[in-house]
């Protein structure tokens, strides 16, 4: 076999074990497993969810796999994936990495979806099935580190779109014990399933890209399976033929080394950032900013007194997709660095409820993002390692207050505690989930190693 | 209808009915049986996805050569397709927009897969994820509405990108009027059809009649002239779908044989010996002046003896080029011949009428019908 970078994949898939995984790595995957299902529960009780079920349960060939919140309800395996996939990107609460991506919900889904589909005594365990997410992970940090371009906010395409794909597709193939050559071909097609613009960021198709990446890198994986051959050096830069490479201008492979060198798996470098609510990452620098000016306004005023305020000047990296003074749908608002800045101000925190209809439209909302200014100091990199929030309260009276975030707390620099962590995943699931079920989740994935069926999960 | 890479292609460079047809009539099959699709509504449906792809396709320069990254039926074949449905479905306009935007989400794939079995999934996806797209928008999923001016949106997919409204329905004047597609004689990417002229002819003046077999021994050397081409410069192809993008495959298969067929692709020709021999006499030229464009591109073909004689010959435009269409009859022949291998012969005459008549059709699921391999027998005593 020659020595390409897409055999170097194959190859690393195919021959890693549980052995590989580090501890580090072990502890904050499994972080990543909870986070995601919780997001995912809550997410099945979005709008953008049920259209998708909707749509989904047309087809009911070969029902076997369970939807997050609908107890009872069977998709066939892609599908179901599909589904979840949509519901745990639905209000964007998603897991982010560095550089940046969704990792988790590009893969745990299809691996959910694949343990039910696989018949009795030859279910993965949780070893297994933690090392597949792993994999999926690790193939979608690695395809990142391929691009300069990758490293910023991104412009052209949603990367979920294009590396969570492939990553769904590799951690698939890994739970299916695919040969090294059916790893490969699954990248291959994989690749030729990947890619959604930017564009349908902040409107209510962008769930899909996340529940697209991971149903169709499973669909890759089974086609695979069953013999289906694509590009061998998909990975590969092969000038005047685009694979992979297609979907960036600069791109720059490199093989995988060998698991049996000493393998380190970047989730061990570099750690994921959680959500604190659900909204795009870029959000949370400006909300704490916005948190601390406002407890220094309270200080000052006895009480947040909005009249007081001439103007709000907010500091921020350039980044279209997320500047939108007047955000009208949920979504938009997500996506919104003002709108983030003003609910901070106008209540002191920023959760589920701030993003409904009746929240997005009230009138004092509208009169304090009527004062908002945006700039885009130079030193303020669109990159989620770099970037930071400034709020700036420019007072009729000549004062000025001032907050800035570096590292809002969730941020891999100033990680959520296991309480932060469960706190959230708690109030998630409770939407969907009584409370024995929500504690027996929480006890499964933190003893996965020990599980003997993960399709109990 | 991929899987031969035997289907249509349009200029700029596309599979265009790939895309659009399977999944109309999927879609057309789907209506609960009161309400009925005519043979017109499905030619419109059609239509519009086909026009959709077109207009797309003139928004980059870059569409108007053989493509390098992405592989254009997985861009525009995908939102042609989620346009046709949207049509069939009677949307209203915002949910048309919608159906856009939501395609867009789907499209795009490399074009490092052409040349292997995944190929044939981008005319496939592109047909189905289009018609996902059509139905999730209607039932009211939402996308960005500026899906087509956005740089950040089909924009993604060229690297320069200059969208522009369509015309008025006063008088529409659509692209299929000024501009024919190609239609393929064998089962091979479309550049290597001039190949096939050339060399064929190449060959009728090297052997007296059709029956003597090429002399291969006092061959000293082939040379063809094409555009550079990359994905479709084989040496050696070793499986089918390699040497359906073989300029020279396709060359060496036309010199032996005369001229090229499904048969030719066959597991025993690929292979056989004659053919190898005459592969490694065999390079390629890319002559500065020869672009790789369906619109311009040519191909010479030099037989050179080892007696220094040189035989050649140029192909500028082949038999089923949209400037040489396919007269009626070929165009039957072709069919007959592809349907008749799995439908029997009432079905294949029942298909060739009612497309014909197409607008007279008052419901076309007797199209499926046929498709599925029913005779019209079969089919008046179910109505």
């Amino acid at each position: 076999p020659e020595e390409t970078v897409t055999s170097s994949f194959a190859a690393f898939i195919h021959a890693v074990r549980p052995e590989h995984l580090s501890k580090t790595v072990c502890h904050r995957s499994k972080r990543m497993i909870l986070d995601s299902i919780g997001v995912g529960l809550v997410g099945s009780t979005t709008h953008v969810f049920d259209i998708a079920l909707q749509y989904c349960q047309l087809y009911s060939s070969v029902a076997v796999s369970s939807v997050y919140g609908k107890p009872g309800v069977k998709l066939s395996p892609t599908l179901a994936a599909f589904t979840n996939g949509v519901a745990t990107h639905s209000m964007d609460f998603d897991d982010t990495w560095h550089p940046a991506t969704h990792p988790s919900g590009a893969v745990l889904p299809a691996l959910l979806a694949a343990s039910q589909m696989l018949p009795p005594g030859t279910k993965p365990n949780g070893v297994d099935f933690l090392l597949a997410f792993n994999v999926g992970l690790e193939v979608q940090g690695r395809l990142m580190h391929f691009s300069t371009e990758a490293h910023n906010i991104p412009k052209r395409f949603h990367p979920p779109s294009v590396v969570g794909t492939m990553g769904s597709a590799a951690a698939t193939a890994k739970l299916l014990s695919l040969s090294a050559a059916q790893c490969a071909h699954a990248l291959g097609i994989a690749a030729s399933l990947a890619g959604a613009p930017m564009a349908n960021a902040a409107t209510q198709a962008k769930p899909l890209h996340i529940g697209n990446a991971t149903r169709l890198g499973f669909e890759a994986a089974l086609l695979a399976s069953r013999g289906m051959e694509a590009n061998p050096s998909i990975l590969d830069d092969i000038p005047g033929c685009s694979g992979f490479s297609a979907f960036y201008s600069v791109y720059q492979p490199k093989p995988l080394s060998t698991p049996s060198d000493h393998h380190e798996f970047l989730l061990e470098k570099q750690d994921i950032a959680f959500k604190r609510f659900p909204a795009h990452l870029g959000m949370h620098w400006v909300v704490d900013a916005a948190l601390s000016v406002r407890n220094l306004f309270i200080n000052y005023a006895g009480s947040f007194s909005p009249s007081l305020i001439r103007t709000i000047v907010l500091k921020i990296p350039v980044s279209k997709y997320i500047n939108r003074p007047f955000p009208s749908s949920e979504h938009q608002a997500r996506h919104s660095f003002q709108f983030s800045a003003c609910t901070a101000l106008l209540d002191g925190e920023v959760g589920l409820s701030s993003f409904t209809e009746s929240s997005i439209h009230r009138q004092e909302l509208r009169e304090l993002l009527d004062k908002v200014v945006v700039e885009h100091p130079e030193d303020n990199v669109a990159n989620f390692d770099k970037m930071y929030g400034e709020v700036a309260l420019l007072l009729h009276s000549g004062d000025v207050l001032t907050g800035k975030c570096d590292t809002f707390y969730g941020h891999w620099r100033k990680p959520l505690s296991k309480e932060s962590l469960l706190k959230k995943f708690r109030s998630n699931a409770s939407h969907v989930l009584p409370e024995e079920k929500i504690e027996t989740i929480i006890t499964m994935v933190d003893n996965l190693e020990n599980l003997s069926d993960s399709s109990q999960l | 209808v991929h899987s031969m890479d035997f289907d249509d292609t349009w200029h700029p460079a596309t599979h265009p009915s790939g895309a659009v047809l399977p999944a109309v009539i999927a879609l057309s099959e789907a209506f609960p049986q009161k309400k009925k699709i005519s043979g017109l509504d499905l030619l419109l449906a059609f239509n519009v996805g086909i026009e959709v792809q077109g207009r797309l396709l003139r928004f980059s320069s870059e569409a108007r050569n053989i493509p390098k990254r992405f592989h254009p039926p997985t861009v525009v074949g995908t939102m042609g397709s989620a346009a046709a449905c949207a049509k069939l479905l009677a949307l209203d306009q915002l949910k048309c927009k919608n159906a856009l935007a939501i395609a867009a989400s789907y499209a795009g794939a490399p074009l490092a897969n052409a040349a292997t079995q995944t190929k044939p999934l981008h005319v496939g996806n592109a047909a189905k994820h289009g018609l996902e797209a059509a139905c999730l928008a209607s039932q009211g999923l939402q996308g960005n509405k500026q899906i087509l001016d956005m740089e950040s949106g089909i924009g993604a997919f060229y690297t320069d990108y200059n969208p522009q409204a369509l015309p008025t329905l006063q008088s529409y004047p659509w692209l299929l009027d000024q501009q024919d597609v190609a239609i393929k004689r064998f089962p091979a990417h479309l550049g290597t059809h001039w190949v096939a002229d050339a060399a064929s002819s190449v060959r009728r003046k090297l052997v007296e009649s059709s029956d003597n077999l090429l002399p291969l021994d006092k061959i000293e050397k082939v040379i063809l002239k094409v555009p550079e081409v990359k994905y479709v410069n084989r040496h050696s192809p070793t499986s089918e779908h390699e040497a359906r993008h073989s300029f020279q495959f396709v060359a060496c298969s036309a010199l032996l044989d005369g001229s090229m067929s499904v048969q030719s692709f066959a597991s025993e020709n690929v292979h056989r010996p004659a053919l190898r021999e005459l592969l490694c006499k065999t390079q390629l030229e890319h002559p500065p002046d020869n672009t790789p464009s369906f619109e311009s591109l040519y191909c010479e073909v030099s037989v050179i003896l080892r007696d220094s004689n040189t035989i050649s010959d140029r192909c500028d435009t082949f038999y089923g080029h949209w400037r040489k269409p396919l007269k009626k009859e070929d165009l039957e022949k072709k069919f007959q011949s592809n349907a008749s291998s799995v439908l029997p012969a009432e079905a294949t005459e029942g298909i060739i009428e009612t497309v014909y008549n197409l607008e007279k059709v008052e419901d076309c699921s007797v199209l499926s019908t046929f498709l599925s391999g029913q005779s019209a027998r079969e089919l008046s005593e179910k109505l």
